[in-house]
């Protein structure tokens, strides 16, 4: 590994999910250790039992039906953008195993021909949602709200995809090839292997690395701990 | 802005925090989808009226002075020291919410502006730039109930006068409106003027309940001003008289927030569990048609008639039903408004704007939308349980000549019962 390689795709990784490990939990403590709202907050009507109030959290944070009917187009956008940003983690999983039971049905090229389409699709739907929330937060009528916090963010989701996809879709590599990276990294000795050191992906690769890395780091300092406090405020929402 | 005022503000704000705050603070993603929620951007898309815009504010001086990450990149996370600029947008953007929580429903995370809003008076309150006028309409409310004494000839005289309709409305000499009656199931707290008394004084002695009227009224100035440490004052005055008195519960008046101040916000304010429950008017009217303990006139009122969800009652506070189930036993022709219940639009009317005149301009400007949807109902006649929301409506009445007859429901209730006496209530 050169040094860039070795500061993205190898301690910049260890770094990343490092901080963003405490990170968040250290966010986390931070709202717990704060004391509740003495004031009720809840909204009406909302279910008579703990269950249903458990139900409707759920349903209002993965769904959020009211802001569908408010704002269609951009949670249209959002919801693909997070069904999309799922599958592509699910699909990640493969470098650190091969998912062995699809691999049995489909065989080593119908499983790499599968997670070509699938992570092609969510590749480009992911790339489609930044784009568009890129310009809605650059040309739309309240753009005078977005700071730059949001930009940076667009900037390095815009990164982490469209490096994401040129390794899809122009990489030439399988997955069998970066396991072997993924498996020195959790040797806790990152290397890559020579089909990997020797080819162009590469580049691509560590730009990749580059941009999850410092999203990662960037994660608990940011908005996007919606991701977890979404949960705590839909609750809120339904509670006494 | 001198470093005493901004200390104050962010010891202001340190006090305040608490779990839920914090998670808006932190969570908002600036999406927007408030916008289209709000009755005040809708109508004038201007950003200062966009909720999100208004939790921003207060988020700028937050991570300022509470987050390690604003305070070593304040470019990047637009953390900002308060300066007068800021003050006069947090003024104008934060007295200006009616407090309907309306952006709430729609907003994906929930997050609260209003109750972000009430923190950021608190903060301008601290600076010296509450609202004046709801700060003296508050400090008026705690004189009085320092001073019951001073006023308790001229309100009971008031009282008595209304007692004199009471009887000329039912026919029944013996009909009246007890004060100070230890024992009593009921506590009735009204709003100041006849309007809020007469007809549920009317209604309880006819269902010949156990009841006494307040002597205060519940109108809480010290909650829209936004200060709980005065709001808790003015409530204390009949929240203490209940307990004095023994009551099983404190009715409140067609009123939205003090119904929610009440009912809500109290026992938290005070720290105790309140040895009775809160219910609203509506509640219990509802209740004694449905038990036969008023009678009631199916067809009494011949016109159609809408009805109007106030914010603090419905979407805050959980009443949507017992008012319809009331206007339908009295009126044939009764039309929903679209959308309605949870959904409903602010009148524009709410988190005592009507009492401040600077805002005059954006409150009948964001009555659009509840225009428009009165309009399409075809009601002549509108039930409104909500004292602002009725100010506010007729208003709109005027201004867009819409022709409409605004009524609390207690009236109409009170027009459809078969009564012996020779006065109705709207003489």
């Amino acid at each position: 590994m050169d040094w860039f390689s070795y500061l993205t795709s190898g301690i910049g990784v260890y770094l990343g999910l490092g901080v963003f490990t405490a990170g968040m939990a250290w966010r986390v403590w931070q709202w717990v250790r704060t004391p509740k709202s003495p004031v009720r907050l809840g909204m009406f009507p909302k279910p008579r039992t703990a269950a249903g109030r458990f139900g409707k959290l759920l349903k209002d944070t993965f769904v959020a039906p009211q802001s569908f009917e408010t704002a269609a187009m951009l949670m249209a956008f959002a919801l693909a953008f997070h069904l999309a940003a799922l599958a592509a983690f699910v699909g990640h999983l493969r470098l650190i195993h091969e998912f062995t039971p699809l691999v049995a049905v489909l065989g080593i090229e119908g499983m790499n021909t599968f997670a070509a389409w699938s992570g092609g699709a969510a590749g480009i739907v992911m790339l489609l949602a930044v784009l568009y929330w890129i310009g809605r937060r650059t040309f739309g009528a309240y753009r005078k709200l977005s700071t730059p916090e949001d930009y940076l963010l667009l900037a390095l989701l815009l990164g982490i995809v469209v490096m994401g996809d040129h390794l899809r879709f122009l990489g030439g590599l399988h997955a069998a090839t970066y396991q072997a990276w993924f498996a020195s990294l959790m040797a806790f000795r990152p290397s890559f292997p020579p089909e990997l050191a020797s080819s162009a992906t590469r580049f691509a690769l560590d730009w990749h690395m580059l941009f999850v890395d410092a999203f990662l780091v960037y994660f608990p300092f940011s908005k996007l701990t919606h991701a977890v406090g979404a949960f705590a405020t839909n609750l809120v929402r339904s509670s006494e | 802005m001198d470093k005493q005022t901004i200390e104050t503000m962010v010891g202001v704000l340190d006090a305040r925090m608490n779990r839920q705050l914090k998670e808006y603070l932190d969570i908002c993603v600036r999406c927007a989808i408030c916008k289209d929620a709000c009755h005040q951007y809708v109508a004038t898309q201007d950003m200062k009226y966009l909720p999100a815009r208004r939790a921003e504010l207060l988020r700028e001086i937050y991570r300022k002075y509470f987050t390690k990450t604003g305070q070593f990149l304040p470019d990047l996370y637009e953390a900002r020291e308060p300066d007068e600029n800021m003050l006069d947008e947090l003024y104008e953007s934060t007295y200006a919410c009616t407090g309907c929580r309306r952006c709430t429903f729609y907003c994906p995370f929930s997050i609260d502006t209003a109750w972000i809003t009430s923190i950021s008076k608190a903060i301008l309150i601290a600076a010296g730039r509450g609202n004046e006028m709801l700060g003296q309409l508050a400090d008026a409310e705690i004189f009085k109930g320092d001073n019951a004494e001073m006023f308790h000839d001229s309100t009971i005289d008031g009282f008595k006068d209304i007692e004199t309709q009471v009887r000329e409305m039912t026919g029944n000499p013996n009909a009246e409106i007890p004060v100070d009656r230890q024992g009593a199931d009921i506590l009735y707290v009204a709003l100041a003027g006849a309007h809020s008394i007469l007809p549920a004084a009317v209604i309880f002695n006819e269902a010949g309940a156990s009841w006494t009227l307040s002597f205060f009224e519940s109108a809480n100035y010290g909650f829209f001003f936004g200060d709980p440490a005065k709001a808790k004052l003015i409530a204390d005055r009949f929240m203490n008289e209940a307990k004095r008195l023994g009551v099983k519960e404190v009715v409140i008046t067609e009123c939205g927030h003090a119904y929610r101040v009440a009912e809500m916000f109290y026992e938290a304010w005070a720290k105790e569990k309140m040895p009775f429950r809160v219910r609203h008017i509506l509640e219990v009217i509802d209740e004694y048609i449905k038990e036969g303990r008023i009678t009631v006139d199916a067809a009494a009122i011949a016109e159609r008639v809408t009805y109007h969800d106030p914010c603090q009652i419905g979407r805050n506070g959980g009443i949507f039903e017992q008012p319809r189930d009331i206007v339908r036993s009295i009126a044939p022709d009764f039309v929903d408004m679209t959308p309605n219940r949870d959904k409903q639009w602010c009148c524009g009317g709410g988190g005592g704007i009507v009492a401040m005149e600077e805002f005059n301009d954006v409150r009948l400007k964001s009555g659009g939308k509840k225009v428009e949807q009165i309009r399409a109902t075809g009601a002549s006649v509108l039930a409104c349980p909500c004292e602002n929301c009725r100010l506010q409506i007729n208003e709109l009445n005027e201004v867009h000549d819409l022709g409409l007859r605004i009524v609390p429901v207690m009236e109409l209730v009170v027009e459809a019962m078969p009564l012996l006496g020779t006065r109705s209530v709207t003489q």
